[in-house]
């Protein structure tokens, strides 16, 4: 399976974080998406016409919105990753796209300098981490730590980047206790892998030697 | 986890012991938020640099000079902090007052709105005060933290038995009105 990924971007992130957790390898191309918009160039754009990564190609299968790609994996390597209802999933993987143009886009704007209405897309990110805050809430009064039951889903993977990443876009995770304890129970899922602003929970290596 | 109380911004965290510690969330190192750090043991590592603070929130460790030992100067800012019935408490200034009790409640969650304590206290009918007590059936009572003049943050306690999904979506719905926001 090859991707074709951004070391960057939330969305190519989702797609190398469900693999590393389902412990499949991909192949992975990478495509400088900034500064040279290579996703836009003759080869790409043949391959995906949307202009946009992640691309997933496995044979003659080719997948151009990371929602599918998640399912893609999931279903081929570890069913129970597609939760119990798609009911269930559906809407947060819809949400996690919101993320994307909310979440997402203030972030490109503040660090690759891309044109958005920050204001605008700040609120509704605010907005959609109040509900998701609210949502983990009910769960964990259930009982359940993840979106969509007691195990994560394609569904916490989808939200997970955007989420993480919104202080980049000058959003604060500070008011959302139970976003970051969701957070935290992602990053412990064996398998984890980190991206550039998205690391890893160092408590769980054993501490290093003190020389002294 | 990080608090920011009065304008002061904190970070709480608990060692292994369950011992609560609340301290200034800038590390002496290069001020990177200390609640971003993680916890091994009774010490809180600086997730920049990894500097190691003790309990009493000086510096026992600097792994990039792992011989050197730090000079006792390399302290965090500590304030007093207790857990009682629940809920965390820190005082910014030295204080002989004892924690409200909030005894046979229970924690529900913690909401921060845009609006100061005392706007958030005079909703409810009340003056502010670090315990409200909304006299609901479901005994809603809010500790009250007042965070800077747009900002608070309400921790919600109800009755042991209370349905927390309704007392939270009522808080949620509160907080709309409060806000000012369309429902
Ligand atoms: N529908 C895509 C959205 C991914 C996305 O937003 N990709 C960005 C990079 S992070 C992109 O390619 N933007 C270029 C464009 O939209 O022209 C998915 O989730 O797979
Ligand atoms: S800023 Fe904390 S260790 Fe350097």
């Amino acid at each position: 399976m090859i991707l074709y990924d951004y070391v960057l971007s939330a969305s190519c992130y989702k797609v190398r974080l469900m693999a590393a957790l389902l412990g499949v390898r991909l192949e992975v191309k990478a495509v400088n998406f900034h500064p040279a918009r290579d996703h836009k160039s003759a080869e790409m754009l043949r391959l995906n016409p949307q202009g946009t990564l992640p691309v997933l190609v496995d044979g003659d299968l080719v997948l151009t919105q990371s929602a599918n790609m998640l399912r893609h994996l999931a279903r081929q390597n570890a069913p129970q990753w597609l939760g119990e209802a798609s009911g269930q999933i559906d809407p947060w993987l819809d949400f996690a796209g919101e993320l994307n143009a909310s979440l997402g886009m203030a972030r490109l704007h503040d660090v690759l300098g891309f044109d958005a209405d920050i204001v605008q897309v700040r609120r509704d990110g605010i907005r959609q981490l109040r509900k998701m805050e609210a949502h983990l809430a009910e769960q964990r009064f259930a009982g359940m730590g993840f979106l969509a039951g007691v195990a994560p889903t394609i569904a916490d993977i989808a939200c997970f980047p955007n989420t993480a990443l919104a202080p980049d876009g000058g959003v604060s995770l500070d008011p959302y206790p139970s976003i970051r304890l969701w957070m935290r129970a992602i990053r412990s899922v064996p398998g984890f892998v980190e991206m550039p602003g998205i690391h890893r929970l160092h408590e769980l290596a054993p501490a290093p030697e003190r020389s002294r | 986890m990080p608090g920011r109380i009065d304008g002061q911004d904190i970070a709480i965290w608990r060692g292994a012991s369950g011992q609560v510690h609340a301290w200034g969330d800038r590390c002496p190192h290069r001020g990177m938020r200390l609640s971003h750090g993680f916890v091994r043991g009774e010490t809180l590592a600086c997730i920049y640099h990894g500097w190691q603070y003790d309990a009493d929130g000086g510096c026992d460790h600097i792994p990039a000079h792992p011989n050197l030992v730090p000079p006792k100067t390399i302290c965090a800012t500590t304030y007093s902090c207790a857990e009682s019935d629940d809920v965390i408490w820190v005082a910014l200034r030295p204080t002989d007052e004892k924690c409200p009790s909030l005894a046979g409640l229970r924690g529900v969650r913690s909401l921060t709105i845009d609006a100061a304590a005392e706007q958030v206290a005079s909703h409810f009918g009340q003056a502010v005060n670090a315990i409200l007590r909304l006299g609901t059936a479901d005994n809603i009572t809010l500790a009250l933290q007042p965070m800077d003049a747009d900002h608070c943050t309400a921790h919600a306690l109800s009755d042991a038995r209370a349905d927390r999904t309704d007392v939270s979506r009522w808080l949620e719905h509160q907080r709309r009105v409060i806000e000012g926001q369309p429902a």
